[in-house]
């Protein structure tokens, strides 16, 4: 049951991120996001892969809150189709997670799933970039929880991934040079 | 780590060695050491991390390096194909390892090849390119320095993480993208605008036949697979360096050296990219001889559109020129004699 709650934690986490184009909500979708992918990762990762996913989620996060648009942003005008990816987008790991896949882990499987696809269509449809970067903040964040669906996956692909997301959020955007 | 992938690696540094000795005085030779040299070891780190997700995250590390560097294109716009890239290999690396039918690994098998394609820049995921834009912060970057150890290590991955049946689409898909990029590339480098535009094409073309060689799962593909990324990361990186300045200055020149050029680039004999052309069609022929028919007549289209690229090259002068000569002589040697770098990768 928890596991279940935590994958939807997880999709309503990256769908905040798709919904929203300011920084009080993409703070607010890392934060969930990461919450939600370390709960799932829980039985595979261990309390430090938990622990490292939840740090680098949340030093992500707080970073986002400081800068960036102000604001909340959620579902600005405009936002419809997002919205509808972020459902259909759900509804699909769903039915792939549970229905076509099989073996333990579900709640996994969907999770990463979603927030793999969903963080990789923000990653590809926004033009800005602290959106680009928190979107790539939490497609790290699923990468390494998905490292916990392989075997013996150990405790660095969470390190790696909680450092990919600070890296990310913290990294300088790039310098526009005059034609 | 993998023998290829230290070879390639070890191309990647000579390379920009090279890059850095023979270089024209005026340009930013401590940018340029300080930003490849960054590079080279985020490659490095990709080939060296022990698991596929390791090396995912050395790859958004990467992409996220490369958008900080001063540019012209916007951070968001330097994310989207690395995010792409990144978001197909992670799933596909999900659909490899779950139970489930056949299906779901034929399905990863594709999400591997689309991955390997976005983040190096090919179709159908080019990269938005400003032949403007400086070398270490454009797309030439994945597609000629950080792309070749990148793709030693996906192929590598794939063939972990995928059964045999998933292996063999996997390959299908390579050869698929590879014709694709093969003719697109040969005839947008003939027929664009843009002589930077068409040095990127250019690049593209020739990724279709290491992507070929990597398809056709025969040692013969692996060994042209190989040969052809030398001419990528040996060839024609460090003359399209050269060109840049000439393209700068807008000189075309039809001289022996241009013809010379234009012979190495077409991959003609007695350069590398030669011995590499005669090993696909081998290997092809080998695996579906219908198949070798076809890339022999896409091969024939490097020709108009190589005779353009060394053209633009203008004439070499000073430390350039022996640069130029330097590269062209690496290559006619690795054409005549290729066990060398063969065997260094165990091929």
């Amino acid at each position: 049951m928890v596991e279940v709650a935590a994958a939807f934690v997880a999709w309503l986490g990256v769908s905040l991120v798709v919904l929203s184009d300011a920084r009080r909500g993409l703070a607010l979708g890392t934060l969930l996001a990461a919450a939600g992918l370390a709960g799932v990762a829980l039985p595979e990762a261990g309390p430090a892969g938990t622990l490292a996913l939840v740090a680098g989620g949340a030093v992500a996060a707080a970073r986002r809150f400081t800068a960036g648009p102000g604001g909340w942003g959620i579902l600005p005008p405009g936002s419809t189709p997002r919205l509808i990816l972020c459902v259909a987008g759900g509804l699909l790991a769903l039915w792939v997670g549970l229905a076509v896949m099989t073996g333990e882990g579900a709640a996994l499987r969907f999770a990463v799933m979603s927030g793999v696809g969903l963080a990789g269509a923000r990653a590809l449809s926004s033009a800005d970039t602290s959106v680009a970067q928190t979107a790539f903040a939490v497609l790290a964040l699923a990468v390494a929880a998905g490292a916990a669906l392989g075997a013996d996956a150990g405790v660095w692909p969470f390190l790696a991934g909680a450092g990919a997301a600070v890296a990310v959020t913290w990294a300088p955007g790039r310098v526009q040079r005059a034609a | 780590m993998l023998p290829e992938s230290i070879e390639l690696l070890a191309l990647a540094a000579f390379a920009l060695a090279i890059a850095l000795v023979f270089m024209p005085d005026r340009s930013p030779r401590r940018r340029l050491a300080l930003q490849g040299g960054a590079g080279l070891a985020g490659t490095a780190a990709v080939a060296a991390v022990p698991t596929f997700d390791l090396a995912l995250l050395v790859l958004v590390l990467l992409a996220v390096f490369q958008a900080a560097l001063e540019g012209r294109r916007p951070t968001a716009a330097c994310l989207k194909a690395p995010g792409v890239a990144v978001a197909l290999l992670a799933l596909a690396a999900v659909f490899a390892r779950v139970g489930g039918p056949e299906l779901i690994h034929r399905f990863a098998a594709v999400g591997l090849g689309a991955g390997l394609a976005a983040a190096l820049g090919l179709l159908p995921y080019l990269h938005v390119f400003d032949p403007e834009e400086p070398v270490t912060a454009s797309p030439i970057g994945w597609l000629a320095f950080v792309g070749p150890v990148l793709a030693a290590v996906i192929v590598a991955g794939a063939q972990g993480l995928l059964p045999a049946d998933a292996g063999a689409a996997f390959g299908a898909v390579l050869i698929g993208l590879g014709v694709v990029n093969m003719a697109w590339g040969s005839l947008a480098a003939w027929l664009t605008e843009s002589n930077g535009a068409a040095w990127r094409y250019s690049f593209v073309a020739d990724w279709g036949l290491a992507l070929c060689g990597f398809g056709l799962t025969l040692a013969d593909g692996r060994r042209a697979a190989l040969l052809v990324l030398f001419t990528v990361v040996l060839g024609r990186l460090p003359l399209y360096l050269a060109s840049r300045q000439a393209g700068k200055d807008r000189v075309v020149t039809e001289r022996p050296v241009n013809l010379l050029v234009a012979a190495a680039l077409a991959g003609s004999a007695p350069f590398a990219g030669f011995a590499a052309r005669v090993l696909l069609l081998r290997g092809a022929t080998q695996l579906f001889w219908p198949l070798a028919l076809v890339l022999a007549l896409v091969m024939l289209l490097w020709l108009p559109g190589s005779l353009r690229l060394g053209r633009s090259m203008g004439l070499p002068r000073g430390r350039q020129a022996l640069g130029v000569a330097l590269v062209l002589a690496l290559n006619v040697a690795a054409g005549l004699y290729p066990l060398p770098l063969l065997a260094g990768a165990r091929l």
